[in-house]
């Protein structure tokens, strides 16, 4: 990315090419940023909107851009903040969702599986990358295999293992199968410690350090950043876990966001399903992520390329 | 990939060695030395991996070959299940849905996916847009198919309000036999082409600007330059996202279970949708687990193709 | 004592057999404690919701927590319950799911406690009980509520085509062409220029109002959707029932029967299978879209609950055989096998069964219970409602009722006959496609 010879510089001091066909490019090629920017975020805006709209009145305001009938039921409903009747005569089910209980598992799940993951993987990858031992190569291609596993083939014996140690509907039964290792974070970060510079482990080695200490005390400050950014993107995906709590966290004092979510989406009455609420909930549980996102965004956002790059 | 200047330089990064030809004395003592302190740095994540991917596969295997409710033991009835999956019609289709569904999405998802790279690489660099590109990919995949399923929906989605504005006849998106798949795939497609688009951008940043300056020098034009040094150069990233995402489109489930159920008829029936029908629906999980082992042979099959096919180990830039 | 005991005993084995090496807490034998209860008709909710406050001041010892869990959802949690140790200790089952529960010895037994404390089956409406039998003959349910199926439909629509009560209370139908059914059907359909289905210049690909709502294909039975025609033609789903092994799904009385149910659709009187997807029949209806939806009794109350739309009630039509057939489906509470606390659960059931709660739930109109008294009350609750049922009770009353079909590997079959039955629903097939389908089921019973 340095640019070489200076001599390379000389063409942009020579007559301005002319600029109108640059233009129409540049004009069409914005345009279709556009569109791909208003299609991502449009359906979210029609999530507001159905979010704050009454469900009587969706069938008749089909097209209305704005809330049809507005109305904050659906949030309350979904907050658990309307009693069993009104939820029913505004289209909903009478069951309450316990939303913070299960905001709160959600993110023990998410940070307790997100921490494990990245400090487990982070040893793993140092171990692949900056040591050298006898199958080395072939233990880390039997990781990467690990990707290709569907997640539906172990689901089931997991299942059943976590059923004979006792830990169904606990916190650890859920986070268990998380907690130690992806392939994809090693991966990640093994990319990464092998494009860091070794002089400053050298020169430890060179005064003696261990490995040990060279881990903690260089290799893992200098990663910080790719660190961060795994953390984060490990966070997202276990906050967005649906399947396996499904199976193992099916106790009100276990149970995740998205499952809740899922619950609350089948628990209608037998009409059709609950559009506003089910708006309010997916927005609601989206959030956490979402502001997350406007936090860390640009660290995210810069760094996801990064695995396999460089 | 980043190796500097020099042409010359040892491909060191490439293979998957550290570094070469330090101090080669001291290299042998530690070789042993590095065992120890490797198998107290593996020792977690090898927990991880032999609990709850090795001996779950292993067990997965086991199970494959038994007849196994649950609620009961498991009786070992030999390869029967797999006798009866290549009789069973239901299997055909769903490896043939699920094909037609990874084709129309890799297809559009990598081809959308480039297009967006290059337009951020080229036009709109902004963390802004990158930012928004990405909104879909952190939301669930559930969210995300409720989200659709509503704006499809054949009566109130807003979608088939502005069909029926323009005057031609509503879609069934999820209740048409025709549509389920490409709609379903026209879903993901939505949520991962900003992520992907992000990956490709990536990877256009790292070809160095110098090859782009010789290509003008030349007098070649933008699409001569895209395809006889960019693409070339951006292989070994696409290659990694074709590989990737191909395993991943192949185990698309979320969205097919919360929209169509497999539905209508056997049109959106995708492998693992199968699986989880067999094992969770009918309480099969000896066949159940049988299609996961052949769904799992497949998956390795297809990246180990891919991987060969397209040479994505080399880099054109050594 | 003793046979409590027994029973006590027999759950706790299961228990224990079943959770493999989890250390199950020796099941209790009094009557107390907290027990779990789970249902899926949100409508329902507040009437057994009084009934558990009423439970629990008469047995303050014992609490019971409900849980309502939507169709969809109710019975993957279940199963995903039996295998996790995590199943509630009663729960509302269903004649389709409980042979499997039963033979995979996830229900308790009910006999004992029936003899026990003296409950007689004879108070409860007639084929009810028997149909909570197993086939090793013992009881695994206590009658909880019994529907029928009827034709809802839209008054104002009805007058507007000038069909009268009358009419609509006494239609008939045969295959060959429909009857009286079918022409009630065809006039009420208009398509959007207020042309009506019987007329010329109709506009089968216009239609702004069917004559009759579709809610699926109705996979092997039907309940809703064509079984009261299938079986006045003679024609019943398996050899016998219950427990039937040989399903008659290539029979041509069934045929003909599905192939002028999805002849409507080809003539535009039926919406076509596709957009039933994500859609909801009974707010269709709501939203003015079909004059006439087939369906069951347990949502009188939802059809009533439409702003703008007055339903009213008919039987179903007299058939071939010059009488009318409802299909009869009872619910029934079960106790779960690994339950913790079995007597209190059992006494849970027993009140669910009787006329303390049975009662409660008359009065909410919403359901009719199981117990002949409680239904009449409920008839009578939804008369000063203003609500006419006497179109789902008339089956009670003639006999014209047949069951629901009770067999093994339901949920195998129903795998099988659901894309079938889509199929020629949707006009990909024909209907004698069905003798193929019919034959793999049949091979699951060899």
């Amino acid at each position: 990315m340095t640019t070489s010879a200076p001599s390379r510089t000389k063409p942009a001091t020579t007559v301005p090419t002319p600029r109108k066909p640059v233009n129409w490019r540049r004009v069409g090629a914005w345009t279709l940023v556009a569109v791909a920017v208003a299609v991502t975020i449009a359906p979210f805006l029609w999530m507001l909107r159905t979010a704050l709209s009454s469900n009587a009145s969706l069938a008749s305001n089909a097209s209305n851009l704005l809330p049809a009938d507005f109305s904050l039921g659906a949030f309350k409903r979904v907050l658990g903040l309307q009693s069993p009747e009104e939820a029913i005569a505004e289209g909903g089910s009478g069951a309450a969702i316990n939303f913070w209980l299960y905001l709160r598992n959600s993110v023990i799940f998410a940070t307790v599986t997100t921490a494990g993951q990245v400090f487990f993987s982070a040893m793993a990858a140092y171990a692949f990358s900056r040591l050298r031992w006898p199958g080395r190569n072939v233990v880390f291609g039997l990781f990467l295999a690990t990707m290709m596993v569907p997640p539906i083939f172990t689901a089931l014996p997991n299942f059943l293992m976590i059923k004979n140690l006792g830990l169904l509907n606990t916190f650890a039964g859920l986070a268990l199968p998380f907690l130690f290792m992806t392939p994809f974070a090693i991966f990640f970060l093994r990319q990464f410690f092998l494009s860091m510079s070794r002089e400053v482990e050298e020169a430890a080695m060179l005064d003696g350090a261990k490995h040990v200490r060279i881990f903690f005390q260089i290799v893992l400050p200098n990663a910080a950043a790719p660190l961060a950014t795994l953390a984060l993107l490990t966070f997202i995906g276990q906050w967005n876990e649906y399947f396996w709590p499904l199976l193992v966290g099916q106790d009100e004092s276990v149970r995740v966001l998205t499952v809740g979510l899922g619950v609350f989406k089948s628990q209608s009455p037998q009409g059709a399903p609950d559009w506003s609420g089910l708006m309010a909930a997916t927005l609601i549980a989206a959030l956490p992520v979402l502001l997350l996102f406007i936090a860390f965004g640009k660290r995210v956002v810069n760094s996801i390329g990064f695995s396999g790059i460089k | 990939m980043t190796t500097t200047t020099a042409r010359g330089a040892v491909p060191a990064r490439r293979a998957t060695g550290t570094g070469t030809g330090n101090a080669a004395p001291r290299g042998r003592r530690r070789t042993r030395s590095d065992l120890r302190v490797a198998l107290l740095f593996i020792t977690p994540a090898l927990i991880g991996f032999v609990a709850f991917y090795l001996v779950p596969s292993i067990r997965g295997v086991y199970l494959s070959f038994t007849e196994y409710s649950v609620l009961g033991d498991p009786t070992w009835i030999g390869t029967k299940n797999y006798t009866a999956i290549f009789a069973d019609d239901l299997f055909w289709n769903a490896m043939a849905v699920t094909v037609q569904y990874v084709a129309l999405n890799i297809g559009f998802q990598t081809a959308i996916a480039l297009g967006l790279a290059l337009l951020m690489h080229n036009v709109a660099k902004s963390t802004f847009i990158r930012g928004a590109l990405l909104l879909p990919f952190l939301v669930a995949n559930v969210i995300v198919a409720l989200l659709w399923f509503w704006m499809l929906d054949y009566q109130l989605g807003i979608v088939n309000e502005v069909i029926n504005w323009l005057g031609l006849p509503r879609i069934a998106f999820f209740g048409s036999e025709q549509w389920a798949i490409p709609t379903i795939a026209g879903v993901n497609v939505w949520r991962h082409m900003g992520y992907t688009a992000l990956l490709i951008f990536a990877g256009l940043q790292s070809i160095p600007n110098h090859v782009y300056e010789v290509a003008s020098l030349d007098g070649a034009s933008p699409t001569r330059t895209f395809w006889s040094i960019t693409m070339p150069l951006l292989r070994p990233v696409l290659v990694l996202v074709l590989v990737v995402t191909v395993i991943g489109s192949f185990q698309v489930f979320d969205t097919v279970a919360v929209t169509t159920g497999g539905g209508p008829i056997n049109a959106s029936r995708v492998i693992q949708m199968y699986i989880y029908q067999k094992a969770f629906g009918e309480s099969d999980f000896g066949y159940a687990s049988a299609l996961s082992v052949i769904l799992f042979v497949i998956l390795a099959l297809v990246a180990f193709v891919q991987m060969k096919f397209l040479k994505g180990n080399e880099s054109d830039l050594d | 004592m003793k046979k409590t005991l027994g029973a006590v005993a027999a759950a706790a084995a299961i228990a224990i057999s079943l959770s493999a090496c989890g250390g199950s807490a020796p099941a209790s034998t009094e009557a107390k404690g907290e027990i779990n209860y789970w249902l899926w008709d949100a409508n329902q909710l507040p009437a057994y919701k009084q009934c558990a406050d009423d439970f629990t001041k008469a047995n303050p010892d014992i609490k019971v927590k409900i849980t309502q869990r939507g169709w969809d959802d109710y019975w993957t949690t279940l199963t995903n319950g039996f295998v996790a140790g995590t199943a509630p200790d009663v729960f509302t089952n269903h004649l389709s799911k409980y042979p499997e529960y039963a033979a995979k010895k996830q229900l308790l037994s009910l006999d004992e406690a029936v003899a026990k404390d003296g409950i007689k089956l004879e108070n409860y409406t007639k084929g009810l009980p028997e149909l909570w039998v197993g086939q090793d003959g013992k009881r695994y349910g206590l009658p909880k509520d019994w529907d029928t199926v009827g034709l809802f439909y839209n008054k104002a629509m009805t007058d507007s085509a000038g069909l009268t009560a009358e009419q609509m209370a006494n239609l008939d139908w045969n295959p060959q062409d429909g009857g009286s059914y079918e022409k009630a059907i065809a006039h009420l359909t208009v398509d959007k220029n207020g042309k009506r289905g019987d007329e010329p210049g109709f506009d089968k690909n216009n239609v702004a109002v069917y004559g009759l709502g579709l809610a699926g294909s109705g996979s092997g039975q039907g309940q809703t959707e064509w079984s009261f025609l299938s079986a006045t033609t003679g024609w019943t789903a398996t050899d016998k029932n219950p427990w039937g092994t040989k399903f008659n799904y290539d029979d041509p009385k069934f045929q003909e029967t599905i192939a002028w149910w999805a002849g409507l659709t080809e003539k535009g009187y039926m919406p076509k299978l596709e957009t039933t997807v994500g859609a909801s029949l009974a707010d269709n209806f709501g939203a003015g879209k079909a004059a006439i939806n087939s369906t069951g009794d347990w949502l009188i109350g939802q059809y009533q609950s439409y702003k703008g739309v007055k339903t009213a009630f008919a039987p179903t039509p007299k058939g071939p055989d010059g009488k009318r057939a409802s299909m009869f489906n009872g619910l029934a509470d079960s106790v779960w096998a690994g339950t913790k606390n079995p007597a209190a659960s059992v006494k849970w059931v027993e009140y669910l069964a009787s006329t303390a709660c049975q009662d409660v739930v008359a009065s909410k109109a919403v359901v009719f219970p199981a117990l002949t008294s409680s239904s009449e009350k409920a008839a009578e609750a939804f008369k000063a409602k203003g609500t006419d049922v006497s179109a789902f009770t008339t089956h009670v009353k003639e006999g014209t009722t047949f069951l629901f079909p009770i067999a093994d590997k339901a949920a195998k079959v129903d795998g099988i006959m659901k894309p079938a039955m889509d199929a020629v629903l949707s006009g990909k097939k024909p209907a004698s496609s069905l003798t193929e389908a019919n034959d793999q089921v049949n091979a699951l019973f060899k």
